[in-house]
């Protein structure tokens, strides 16, 4: 494949559970390249947020490689592997949840200035981000004063202004209806293309889990792995 | 008032240094309070041979450390109702001052003696008691033989100016009279020429008496005013060393009767002892002293009271004068509560001779 | 049952939040019960000091003379119950002393003055010619003839006046409880505020359970009364040990405020501690915390929100300034202490809206270049703090307000209660004049001494003046006078309030000075001609300076030892020296030599002075312990409620940083927004605190006491509440930070 973002090695992570080691995750590979877009799906803890989680330094594998843009990270964990970590989110990864994405203190376009100032772009762009994802006319409102399907793009306004190599997304649409979910995935997926970065999908949507190019089922591999 | 009742227990009481073991050794009031040597104490002590001095002697004595003026009148209504009066001023020497001394000055607020004034009224059953204190040398309190005044702030018994007559005011909560008091007689000396023993060995005051008195006034009991008149009986005594030690409290008697004969009596007893004397005046007037011997003294009927069971009603003899008397004290309860208790009550007279007069017992209170 | 599980279950899940509102009751009752038991027995004591030293009523004589045992011998010959009251003053420690005649109390019945007050062994009374003998010996005294109410007629020439004693000290003391009453509310005050800011943080975050419930048809009125049982519940567990937590301080504070007023008083009036426990305390705070609580339910929602709408604002700013102005311009105290509340009240309101509308203000001018975005949110996020941690925002305000005021006010007393001792003990030594010495005599020896430094002759008696403002037919009233030969450098640094030119000078040459309590009692001011008349002779001179003097009750006149008319008795002389070449050891022999007498007292003025400031010291001490646990208090209710508070936005920290924003960063920014909180409730304290120490100082004395202290502001002072503020803000940072750090690493093991 060529110029992989992202690449993944032999990955496994356990937690223990009440005494009992829980193993979420065991000889986990797959790459992905600029463009590429890859659906985790599975059941409720079969380890999608585990997997996120690790993408983005937030957990620390058991065993295995994870190599972003080039930087490459194994299980051990120091001050080096932490920075490095944090440099790449704050430039290269971005990161979608099902919701919470935003800072309730300030309005859309200053979320959306704040991030992009932590990723090192100058200001001035917001707005333009906002109307991209349809949203313009929202741009000085408060998180709490727009509805549920708004914020989420502006969740993924302020990801795509930070020029990111490779976007994380747990559940972006979990928390939509479904009319109002189709639109911010529509706006997911063109954007991505657009920009032409990586895209890590979490969901249990099946529909949403087909629009990507590659689909990782944990619930099957964790099976796999214990047989 | 703890204040008040501890400094007076310490003015009446606790005044020499070093004194007997026991309380009770002190007798009432403090009277058998030895006093140990005179010269050493300051204080003089009356002894057979002392002589009245007139009028020096109506005055006080700061040389001597207890004397009293004390007054008692069997009075009546118009309509013969009996009114008994008693008036008493007390004076208690804290250090003797010697004659040619010259009094403190006030403005330093002395303590060398305290003064206290009692008066009472009896009417028909009820008794009426006032207490006053004061301190000697301030002025408020204090007694001169020339003019002849005793006071203690507004109470006095004073002479009238241009006349022989004294006046006699005194007022409490809910009683009060203002009494003019004319002396019809000669004053009388009791014991050896005033000096009137109080126990077989040699303890003894300054007495004498003017027991003639002729009263008329008012007593004014709450708000009924009652126009009054009767007879009197004043007594002046003074001392240092009043009981002997061991002596307990008194008996007296002061009595005129209905043939102008007047009788004192006293009996001092201690636990297993009496010490009876008194003075029998005739009508005209002469005294004729009365040792232990001539006299019988019992008590015959008891009352019991809140504060104490009190004898009554008592026999009174003199044989020699063939006096026999019975001396009943009407109904009613006739204490003294003031820092002392003692019982004051007028009496009636029956027997050989009809007659009034006043009864002083103390030692009986609870 | 199972609703009653259900309906607790929120406090299984967040113990903390259970024990943190426990723990806010147990520490408000502790101090407010502290407070209570304090001031009550300081109150008792006081009263029972009153007791003992309150006849009611004294017989003056009319034409102003003092006094004298021949009054007393007339007036209890006329039949009035009088009793002498002989005061004779010394300097610390031995202290005042009464005398007393127990003989001649025995017509007050049991309303006798210092009846009850134990046996005459105890000091301070002692039989009235013990304390004439003591007065001889060249000390301060005044005769007073105290005389019971029933008298209704007095001899011409008398007249009754209200008896009143524990002079200085004592009105020191009373404006001392005063301070210690004016605390005692804002501790209530205080206390209300956090307890409800725990409470209603509680309910909120208990808000989705309450739907819950109504969601399964359990009416809204079925979870309020339960909610009301919770509380009594929680309050009736909580306040028992805060009880008994505030008679222990109380007695570990109380232990010291006696020895001060044992020292003040020379009596043992401390009403020990030995009481059973303040149940009256408990009551009140039961109430108070139920009041605070249950309150929503009680005011219309209409009202609640009108509070913090923009038309709230604008009353609560009308509000503030009736508040300010029925203070600066109430008659009396009640007005007074009115207004202060409705003041506090006001600030309270106007206060966290003021502070996020400012962070607002601010957020939205931040220049968006270099680390503009970033500042924006922080900024944004501290008005989102000041709105959401109001209560113990305006707690904190509150207490720090109270504690600068008692600050400046402890420390205001202090320096003037050494300008007065300054002012009384001018000199190195001072020599009482004994009784009978010829003080003209000594003076004329002082003269002639070479070398001898600055000195002069104190003169002590009464003047009489016309008082039109008095009621009844006696238009006099006698006011003490005080008389200096020469008049020395000795007094040139006395603090005068308002002088004229070269008032010593003038004073001199037979102008006199007046004591501020007699300024303002009858308005009297610079340049009067003020009549007086001293003995039989009427005088007349020209006010040229009105002087402090502070915790004394009595009106002064000071004059020149030269102006004083022939026939003038002096109640008190004394000489004020410094030895200069001289060992003061020969001066006094000097003047024993003088007097003719064999030892002659000379006191060392420094020695006084310091016994006395202890004194004080500890009285102050204790003020100032209670206001500070009253910030304390307001500071952990801070800690708490911040720690609760970040529960809900620990996210958004931890947003940053998954956004990649370092975690030393993070917890830079941490700090930043807790220490500019804790610093902005201090600025907001300053301006409140300055105007509370105002209105202690310059109304509450005045109108309680009828003399004001000079207002001083102590502005190192507010840099270490600033500096208290940022610890305080630095805590909440690293409690902030360990919570952040224990939530993601919850946060993981969750996923």
């Amino acid at each position: 494949m060529a110029d992989p973002v992202l690449v993944v090695e032999r990955l496994s992570k356990r937690f223990s559970s009440g005494g009992q080691p829980v193993t979420v995750l065991t000889d986990l590979s797959f790459n992905l390249a600029k463009g590429e877009s890859l659906a985790v799906v599975g059941r409720s803890g079969s380890g999608k947020s585990t997997l996120l989680n690790l993408l983005c330094g937030l957990q620390v594998p058991d065993k295995g490689n994870i190599t972003v843009t080039g930087e490459s990270f194994s299980e051990s964990v120091n001050s080096d592997s932490d920075a490095r970590w944090t440099e790449l989110r704050r430039r290269s990864i971005g990161v979608v949840f099902q919701q919470a994405n935003l800072m309730p203190a300030l309005s859309l376009e200053d979320n959306v200035r704040l991030r992009s100032h932590l990723a090192g772009h100058a200001a001035g762009h917001e707005r333009g981000w906002l109307e991209r994802l349809g949203i313009g006319a929202e741009a000085d409102r408060y998180p709490d004063q727009v509805s549920g399907g708004q914020a989420q793009r502006a969740a993924l306004a302020m990801v795509f202004a930070m020029a990111p190599a490779v976007i994380l997304a747990d559940e972006p649409t979990g928390s939509l209806d479904r009319n109002t979910a189709d639109e911010v995935a529509d706006c997911l997926f063109a954007m991505q293309r657009d920009s032409g970065c990586a895209l890590v999908l979490a969901t249990h949507d099946r529909e949403l889990a087909s629009r990507c190019d590659h689909l990782l089922d944990l619930s099957a591999l964790h099976l796999g792995g214990t047989d | 008032m703890r204040v008040l009742s501890g400094v007076i227990v310490m003015l009446f009481a606790a005044v020499a240094a070093g004194c007997s073991d026991s309380p009770g050794d002190d007798g009432f009031a403090g009277l058998a309070k030895q006093m140990g040597d005179s010269e050493e104490s300051g204080f003089l002590q009356p002894r057979p041979g002392n002589t009245l001095t007139f009028p020096e002697d109506w005055g006080s004595h700061p040389q001597h450390r207890i004397e009293w003026w004390y007054l008692t009148a069997n009075l009546e209504t118009p309509e013969g109702k009996p009114v008994g009066v008693q008036w008493t001023q007390f004076r208690q020497a804290l250090q003797p001052r010697a004659a040619e001394t010259a009094p403190p000055d006030p403005g330093a607020w002395p303590l060398e003696a305290a003064w206290m004034a009692h008066g009472a009224v009896s009417f028909e059953g009820g008794h009426w008691f006032t207490e006053k204190l004061a301190r000697g040398d301030v002025g408020h309190a204090g007694a001169t033989a020339e003019p002849f005044q005793v006071w203690l702030d507004d109470w006095r018994l004073e002479s009238v100016p241009g006349s022989a007559d004294w006046r006699l005011q005194a007022s409490g909560n809910d009683w009060s009279y203002d009494l003019r008091l004319r002396n019809t007689s000669d004053v009388v000396m009791h014991g050896n020429e005033g000096f009137s023993a109080k126990s077989a060995s040699g303890e003894g005051t300054m007495y004498f008496s003017v027991v003639d008195l002729q009263i008329e006034g008012t007593v004014t009991l709450a708000d009924e005013t009652l126009e009054v008149s009767g007879k009197g009986w004043f007594d002046r005594e003074w001392s240092s060393q009043f009981l002997k030690a061991g002596q307990q409290g008194w008996d007296w008697f002061a009595l005129h009767l209905a043939g102008g004969e007047k009788l004192m009596a006293f009996r001092l007893w201690e636990k297993d002892d009496t010490y009876l004397s008194g003075s029998w005046i005739n009508a005209n007037g002469d005294v004729e002293v009365l040792g232990n011997e001539d006299l019988t003294l019992a008590a015959i009927n008891w009352r019991e009271t809140p504060q104490g069971r009190i004898p009554v009603a008592w026999r009174l003899r003199v044989p020699a004068q063939e006096v026999d008397l019975t001396i009943s004290a009407p109904a009613g309860n006739y204490w003294n509560s003031g820092l002392y208790r003692y019982w004051e009550s007028p009496v009636s007279i029956t027997g050989s001779h009809d007659g009034v007069g006043y009864m002083e017992l103390t030692g009986y209170s609870d | 049952m199972m609703l009653v599980r259900a309906f607790v279950s929120h406090y299984r899940r967040h113990p903390f939040q259970l024990a943190a509102l426990a723990l806010m009751i147990v520490l408000a009752t502790m101090l407010w019960t502290g407070v209570t038991v304090l001031t009550d027995q300081a109150r008792n004591s006081l009263f029972q000091s009153e007791e003992a030293v309150a006849a009611g009523v004294h017989v003056v004589r009319t034409d102003g003379r003092p006094v004298r045992v021949e009054d007393f011998a007339e007036l209890r010959m006329a039949g009035l119950c009088v009793a002498p009251w002989l005061e004779v003053r010394r300097p610390p420690p031995a202290g005042r002393v009464i005398g007393i005649d127990p003989l001649a109390m025995g017509c007050f019945g049991k309303a006798a003055p210092g009846g009850n007050r134990g046996e005459l062994d105890g000091a301070p009374f002692l039989d009235i010619s013990a304390a004439v003998r003591l007065a001889r010996e060249g000390y301060d005294s005044r005769l007073y003839l105290l005389a019971s109410t029933e008298n209704e007629t007095l001899p011409q020439g008398y007249a009754l006046r209200e008896f009143s004693l524990g002079p200085s000290t004592g009105e020191l003391a009373d404006s001392f409880l005063l301070n210690l009453d004016a605390l005692s509310l804002l501790v209530l005050l205080i206390t209300g505020l956090l307890v409800r800011s725990v409470h209603r943080l509680g309910i909120a975050q208990r808000q989705d359970s309450f739907d819950l419930l109504f969601r399964f048809g359990v009416p809204g009125r079925r979870v309020r009364q339960l909610l009301a049982l919770e509380l009594v519940v929680l309050t009736g567990v909580c306040v028992l040990p805060g009880l008994w937590l505030g008679t222990q301080l109380a007695a570990i504070l109380g232990g010291g405020f006696g020895q001060a007023l044992n020292s003040l008083f020379d009596v043992n009036l401390y009403a020990g501690a030995a009481e059973s426990l303040p149940w009256q305390a408990a009551a009140v705070m039961v109430l108070l915390v139920l009041a605070v609580c249950l309150v929503d339910w009680l005011v219309p929602r209409r009202w609640q929100r009108a509070v913090s709408s923009a038309r709230g604002r604008l009353l609560a700013v009308l509000v503030l300034f009736a508040g300010l102005a029925g203070v600066a311009l109430a008659p009396d105290l009640a007005g007074v202490f009115a207004g202060t509340a409705v003041v506090f009240v006001a600030a309270g309101w106007l206060t966290p809206g003021l502070l996020a509308l400012s962070a607002q203000k601010l957020s939205d001018g931040t220049d968006l270049d270099g680390s503009g975005p970033l500042t924006r949110w922080r900024r944004r996020e501290l008005a989102v703090m000041f709105g959401h941690l109001a209560l113990p925002v305006v707690a904190l305000q509150f207490a720090m307000a109270t504690v600068l005021a008692v600050q400046a006010l402890v420390t205001t007393f202090e320096s003037t209660f050494d300008d007065w001792l300054a002012q009384r003990l001018e000199a190195e030594f001072y020599v009482e004049v004994p009784a009978g010495a010829d003080a003209g005599l000594a003076a004329e020896r002082l003269q002639n001494l070479e070398g001898i430094g600055p000195w002069h002759r104190v003169t002590r008696g009464e003047a009489v003046i016309s008082d039109e403002g008095a009621a009844g037919e006696d238009k006099t009233a006698v006011v003490d006078l005080f008389a200096l030969t020469p008049v020395s450098e000795l007094v040139v640094d006395w603090t005068l309030l308002a002088s004229m030119e070269r008032p010593w000078q003038r004073l001199a040459q037979g102008a006199v000075m007046v004591n501020e309590q007699l300024a303002r009692r009858h308005q009297l001011e610079l340049g009067d001609t003020l009549e007086f008349r001293v003995a039989d002779t009427e005088m007349g001179a020209n006010i040229v300076a009105v002087y402090a003097d502070y915790g004394r009750p009595a009106g002064e006149i000071l004059v020149s030892g030269s102006a004083l008319p022939e026939d003038f008795s002096a109640r008190f002389e004394s000489f004020s020296v410094n030895p200069g070449e001289w060992a003061m050891a020969e001066i006094s022999e000097q003047l024993a030599d003088v007097w003719n007498v064999s030892d002659v007292t000379v006191r060392d003025n420094a020695s006084i002075h310091a016994l006395a400031s202890q004194v004080f010291g500890q009285t102050f001490l204790l003020t100032r312990a209670i206001s500070l646990l009253t910030l304390v208090l307001a500071a952990v209710a801070l800690l708490i409620m911040s720690w609760v508070f970040f529960s809900t936005r620990a996210w958004y920290f931890r947003l940053l940083g998954i956004w990649g924003l370092p975690a030393g960063a993070i917890h830079h920014q941490l700090r930043r927004l807790s220490v500019t909180l804790t610093l902005a409730v201090t600025i907001t304290a300053i301006p409140l605190g300055i105007w509370l120490t105002w209105v202690l100082v310059s109304r509450i004395n005045p109108l309680a006491f009828g003399w004001s202290l000079p207002m001083d502001l102590y502005p190192l002072f507010w840099l270490e509440l600033g500096l208290i503020a940022v610890v305080t803000g630095l805590v909440v940072a690293y409690l902030m930070r360990w919570q952040l750090v224990q939530r993601e690493n919850g946060k993981q093991v969750k996923s």
